[in-house]
């Protein structure tokens, strides 16, 4: 007689226990996600018990369990991947899903333990090879953890360039970029390029930067600033420093900067007023 | 298109507007001022606008192709003014050290103002 594969004494043995591992499968989903965890429904812990058990009881009837490149182990990873996903979305914890792997890990070793027909040969192969599935499991967990939380750092890099570049249009035409803090190779280039997209597509002539909120410059720093100013230019908008304070023009004097052909003026409200009078604005309190 | 590889179009009041084509050989560039001169002479302009909407870049040797052009208008006493300006070629042309250009810069042709 033919010796059977391992994976097929696995699949026999599994076969009659079906309803009594989905229970226990769902079972310690409820209490990991559902009821007070609140993260899944009941009917939702039942079809993915079902559909786990589907998918492995698949990949050990295909041709080569072991290989972990087959479509059916690459389904049983995609689902693992996608529970992952929506349970962390939904405000889960990692460790909970590794500690619902390794539950599933034990149930299975356990049923191979219990049975008092396998050999000791044949036990150990299948214990490597849940092993093996389970490990590729618990890395799926991963994958789809670094996922969320690089989604969740690209969100808030996004929110933080939108709040580190707070560009107003305070008159049609007329931009406000107020600039706080320092000013790196970094923070210049987004500026930068919010700036000038901005200017682009409000067709905006006058720009007027406010430095009130810079307390200290270097070479760099002033640097990046007249950069910034020969873009706006270069686009045919007009640019206006305001708010230089007097430890920052002393310092542009020392690191010998020539503002010689920028618009300068010593406060926001100046800078406005100029930026007006530029495109023939009249602003006037009307009296009644 | 225009064999020079752009087109030249008088828009009124002294102005023209001149559109670079994929095909102009700044390679070429005393040709092509020499050519664009004639135009500006011929057709009496004192306000010339080059519309740079079709490039995303300006490199070193597009900036000096165009300080020459402007550098050359200037001597014939005429204007140019690069209209439309893309945010990538302003971003990479300000971080060019060293640039001083010879031409004024507008928004658009309407923006220019036409003082």
């Amino acid at each position: 007689m033919a010796q059977q594969h391992p994976a097929v004494k696995l699949t026999n043995l599994l076969k009659p226990q079906v309803g009594s591992i989905a229970a226990e499968i769902e079972r310690e989903g409820q209490t990991l996600f559902g009821g007070s965890n609140n993260l899944l429904s009941g009917e939702e812990i039942q079809d993915f018990s079902v559909e786990f058990l589907n998918l492995l009881v698949s990949l050990l009837s295909s041709k080569d369990p072991y290989d972990d490149s087959s479509p059916t182990f690459h389904a049983l990873e995609i689902f693992f991947h996608s529970l992952s996903r929506q349970i962390m979305e939904r405000g889960g914890r990692v460790e909970d899903l590794v500690r619902y792997t390794q539950f599933l890990h034990r149930l299975f070793s356990e049923t191979i333990n219990d049975d008092a027909k396998m050999t000791v040969k044949d036990a150990r192969e299948l214990l490597l090879f849940l092993s093996g599935v389970f490990n590729e499991l618990t890395l799926a967990i991963f994958r789809a953890y670094l996922e969320e939380k690089e989604k969740t750092i690209f969100a808030q890099e996004s929110e933080l360039r939108e709040v580190a570049t707070p560009i107003t249009e305070i008159w049609d035409g007329v931009l406000t970029l107020p600039i706080i803090g320092t000013l790196d190779s970094n923070r210049t280039m987004l500026v930068m390029e919010s700036l000038l997209n901005r200017i682009a597509r409000d067709r905006s002539r006058a720009v007027v930067m406010d430095l009130t909120g810079v307390k200290n410059i270097d070479s760099q720093v002033s640097h990046h600033l007249i950069q910034m100013v020969r873009a706006v230019q270069l686009m045919g908008s007009d640019a206006i420093l305001t708010g230089i304070r007097p430890e920052i023009a002393r310092a542009l004097t020392s690191l010998n900067i020539d503002l010689g052909d920028v618009t300068t003026r010593a406060s926001l409200s100046d800078g406005l007023k100029e930026a007006f009078r530029r495109m023939n604005i009249h602003v006037s309190t009307h009296s009644a | 298109m225009d064999r020079m590889g752009f087109h030249f179009t008088p828009v009124g009041g002294g102005s023209a507007l001149l559109e670079p084509m994929a095909g102009l050989d700044i390679a070429q560039a005393e040709r092509l001022i020499e050519e664009i001169i004639r135009r500006i002479q011929e057709g009496k302009i004192c306000r010339l606008y080059y519309d740079l909407s079709n490039f995303p870049v300006i490199d070193q040797g597009y900036f000096t192709w165009l300080n020459r052009l402007a550098g050359a208008c200037k001597a014939t006493n005429t204007r140019m003014i690069c209209v439309n300006m893309q945010p990538t070629a302003a971003f990479a042309l300000a971080s060019l050290a060293n640039i001083t250009p010879q031409f004024e810069t507008a928004l658009g042709l309407e923006e220019s103002g036409k003082d």
